[in-house]
Formats: structure tokens, C-alpha cells, sequence
């Protein structure tokens, strides 16, 4: 009797044990899945708010204008009033700016739709051009390099619109205000409208002149020629630079990370002048 | 994979994006060309009015990102450590997401140190983000394995017990 009764114990202890456990492995199941929709719940959080500050972000990143066109008289009278103070008094003709005896020459090859261009046009060549070309020691050639405009119909177009105004010897105010009122890269901002835009804010630019000479086949042959200067040069990217003195032997010009400093101009220029 | 390989792999990935970071950075304050296979694509990108957000180096604010998400894995392990790693992750690969964003579609150039620090961050977003959901590998296993496997304790561990 003592041993059945024992058994019967056994069998209610262990019962009684395998109750527990599983009570105790329902309950370590149920924090184990509450601690983990905790955790969801906490990133979802973290990814939500996120996800507000990347749109955030990008919202005021994209302030720019795409056009490039500045919306206001004000705005287009300031701009041709900055480039008419840097510009004025110094001879053009074509796509060179500054005196023809000047001793030394710089080829600027450069994509009118390209940034970084526009950091050196606005940055570098604001203290250059005072600096060397309005005192006659050097001549700055504008050449064309298409890098980034994407199509290259419209890179032509825009690039002959430039040199027709350098057919009245106003191509680097053309350069200068085409730059000046970039807009964003790849956003097809250059249309017959912009480049007219442009135009009309050349000053004493004769625009019907201006638009017959955009038809003269020696301008589109003119940019064949640059490409060809390119791919002789081995250039990968706007802008490059050739510099040397003035009818002799170019060499290839690199700058540095920043081409809005004019210092790897100066010292290019300087060191040439003194050789 | 353990707790602590998992652990060490996230600080080496980190020293990795550190180290890609600090550079570009360098880059942007010396006014020095960054080394670039492309041609001059890198440099177009890391000057590029991206560059810069409310004029604060974004290659700074990555150095930042990375300094921290490192802070976060040499802290004592636990439930809010690893939370802290999986935030700053999650905050490292949209900002990730985004300057790959601009590269492609608004700089149209791709900078090879931007590229390395988003694969890097790619990488440690996923693993930070299954540690933290995973929890504390090692206090599940004592639980598992009942009182015998917790030298001292008479009662199992709660799965939460050390993960505060």
C-alpha cells in the first residue's frame, strides 16, 4: 500500500513539476515576444523619425533653382552689373578675353552646364581676371569639353550660342552670365528660351545678329576642333586647363580640390612670367 | 554567430567607415584633391553643393555618426546600448541612402570613399539591427538551460533579466 501510495506521490510531484515548467515556459514565451514587440515598436519609431529628417533633408536641399533663370529684373540687373564691373575695358575677340600681346595664354576647356566650372568661373576668375588679364599679362581662352550636359545636340547648341556672341566679341559675357544663372545638372534647363534669356542680357549684344551667326557652320566646327584638343590632351573631366606663353608650347594645368581658389592659377602665371 | 563576434565584427566595420570618413573629411578642410580612380568625379562630388549641409561637411557629420555608432559598441553590452547602435545605424544608412541619392541623380558622379562608407553602413544596418532584435543571445541560452547553468542563482534568469 505505503508503495502504491509512493507511486501515486511521484506521479502528482511530477505533475505537479511539469505544470510549472510549462506555466514557467508560457510566461518566458510571452516576455521572450513582448520584449521583441517592444523592440519592433522601438525601431519603428527610430525609422519613422528618420525617415521625417531624410525628407527634411532633401526638401531643403532642393531650394535651388532648376531653371537657372533668376526670377526678378532686380535679380538679372544684378547679375549683368557684378559681370559688366569684371569685365568692362578689357578686349575680347572670339572666345579670348584680355589683350592679344599678353605673355602668357590659359585655355580654359569647360561644359557650360557644369558646376564645378561655375565654381571656378564665380570663384577663381573674380580675383584672376583683375589680377592678370585686365593687367595684359595674360589671355584666357574659352574652349568646349562636354562632360555635363547629357545630350550632345543640346551641348552644341549652347556651347555655338556662346562663340556667336564671341562673333561680336562678347562671348565672355556671355560665358560669364550663362554660368552665373546655371541651373541644376541634367534638369533640361537649356532651352531656346534660356539661351535667349541669356542673350538679352549681354550688353550691346545685337540679337537678331546674334541669332543668324548661331547658324554659321565655323562655330559648330569650332567645337569639333576643341573635342579634338580633348582627346589629344587626354582631359577626363571640366574644367581642364593648357597654359604657356603666348604662341609657344601649352602644358596641361591641374588644380586642386577646390577650383574656386585662384592659387594654382597665380603661381602658374607668376612662374611663367618670371621663366 | 556569438554575441561577441557579432560585437567585434560591428567595431571593425565601424573602425573601417572611421577611417573613409576621417579621410574625406581631411579632404574637404586641406583643400587637397581626394585619390579617385574615376577621373574627377570625386572631386566633383566632394565639392558640389551637396558637399555641404547647412554648411556643416557632410563628411564631418559622418565622422560624427561613426565616432558615435563606435561610443555605442564599447559600452557595457546591453538592451539600451543596443538600441543606441541600431538608431544611429538606422540614421547612418538613410543618410547614406540620401547622398547616393544626390550622387546619382543630382551630381551625376559617384565618389568611390561615399560608395565604401555605404556599403559599410549597409552592412552594419543589417547586423545591428538583427542584434538588437535578437536581444541578449546569452541570457536566453542560461534561461534555456535552467538554474544549473547560472552559477549562484537559484531561480532562471529572466529573458529581460540583463538586458537593461
Amino acid at each position: 500500500m505505503s508503495s502504491e501510495f509512493g507511486d501515486e506521490d511521484l506521479t502528482r510531484k511530477q505533475r505537479r513539476e511539469q505544470a510549472r515548467a510549462q506555466r514557467k515556459a508560457m510566461e518566458e514565451a510571452a516576455a521572450a515576444g513582448a520584449a521583441r514587440r517592444m523592440r519592433l515598436t522601438q525601431l519603428g519609431i527610430v525609422v519613422s523619425v528618420v525617415v521625417v529628417a531624410i525628407v527634411v533633408v532633401l526638401i531643403v536641399t532642393s531650394g535651388g533653382s532648376k531653371t537657372g533663370i533668376p526670377a526678378s529684373k532686380t535679380e538679372k540687373n544684378s547679375v549683368t552689373k557684378e559681370i559688366g564691373t569684371l569685365l568692362a575695358g578689357i578686349p575680347q575677340s572670339g572666345n579670348v578675353l584680355g589683350s592679344p600681346t599678353a605673355p602668357v595664354t590659359l585655355k580654359y576647356f569647360g561644359d557650360l552646364e557644369c558646376s564645378i566650372c561655375k565654381e571656378f568661373t564665380l570663384g577663381a576668375l573674380p580675383s584672376v581676371i583683375p589680377k592678370w588679364v585686365r593687367t595684359g599679362k595674360l589671355r584666357i581662352e574659352y574652349h568646349s569639353m562636354q562632360t555635363a550636359t547629357p545630350e550632345p545636340e543640346t551641348f552644341k547648341t549652347q556651347q555655338v550660342a556662346a562663340y556667336a556672341a564671341g562673333k561680336q566679341d562678347k562671348a565672355w559675357y556671355f560665358i560669364e552670365t550663362f554660368y552665373h544663372e546655371q541651373g541644376e545638372e541634367r534638369s533640361g534647363y537649356v532651352t531656346e528660351k534660356y539661351l535667349q534669356g541669356i542673350a538679352s542680357q549681354v550688353p550691346g549684344l545685337n540679337l537678331a545678329q546674334w541669332t543668324s551667326d548661331r547658324g554659321d557652320p565655323e562655330l559648330a566646327n569650332e567645337i569639333t576642333t576643341d573635342a579634338q584638343a580633348v582627346n589629344n590632351n587626354g582631359f577626363t573631366g571640366t574644367p581642364s586647363f593648357l597654359i604657356g606663353k603666348t604662341g609657344g608650347a601649352m602644358s596641361k594645368l591641374e588644380y586642386p580640390s577646390a577650383p574656386s581658389d585662384p592659387t594654382f592659377l597665380d603661381e602658374a602665371v607668376e612662374k611663367l612670367l618670371k621663366a | 554567430m556569438s554575441a561577441r563576434a557579432l560585437r567585434i565584427t560591428l567595431i571593425v566595420l565601424t573602425v573601417l567607415g572611421l577611417v573613409v570618413a576621417s579621410y574625406v573629411t581631411y579632404v574637404h578642410y586641406a583643400g587637397i584633391k581626394p585619390a579617385c580612380t574615376a577621373g574627377e568625379s570625386c572631386t566633383k562630388v566632394q565639392t558640389s553643393r551637396y558637399s555641404e549641409l547647412l554648411g556643416v561637411p557632410v563628411a564631418l557629420i559622418g565622422l560624427i555618426g561613426y565616432v558615435a555608432i563606435l561610443a555605442s559598441l564599447l559600452a557595457p553590452e546591453g538592451e539600451t546600448s543596443r538600441f543606441a547602435t541600431a538608431a544611429l545605424t538606422l540614421g547612418g544608412f538613410a543618410f547614406s541612402v540620401y547622398l547616393t541619392y544626390r550622387e546619382v541623380f543630382s551630381i551625376h558622379a559617384i565618389c568611390e570613399e561615399c560608395v565604401s562608407s555605404a556599403i559599410v553602413m549597409t552592412i552594419m544596418v543589417c547586423l545591428s539591427v538583427w542584434r538588437f532584435l535578437r536581444g541578449d543571445p546569452d541570457a536566453a541560452a542560461a534561461v534555456i538551460a535552467g538554474p544549473a547553468a547560472m552559477p549562484g542563482s537559484t531561480e532562471p534568469a529572466s529573458p529581460l533579466g540583463s538586458a537593461s
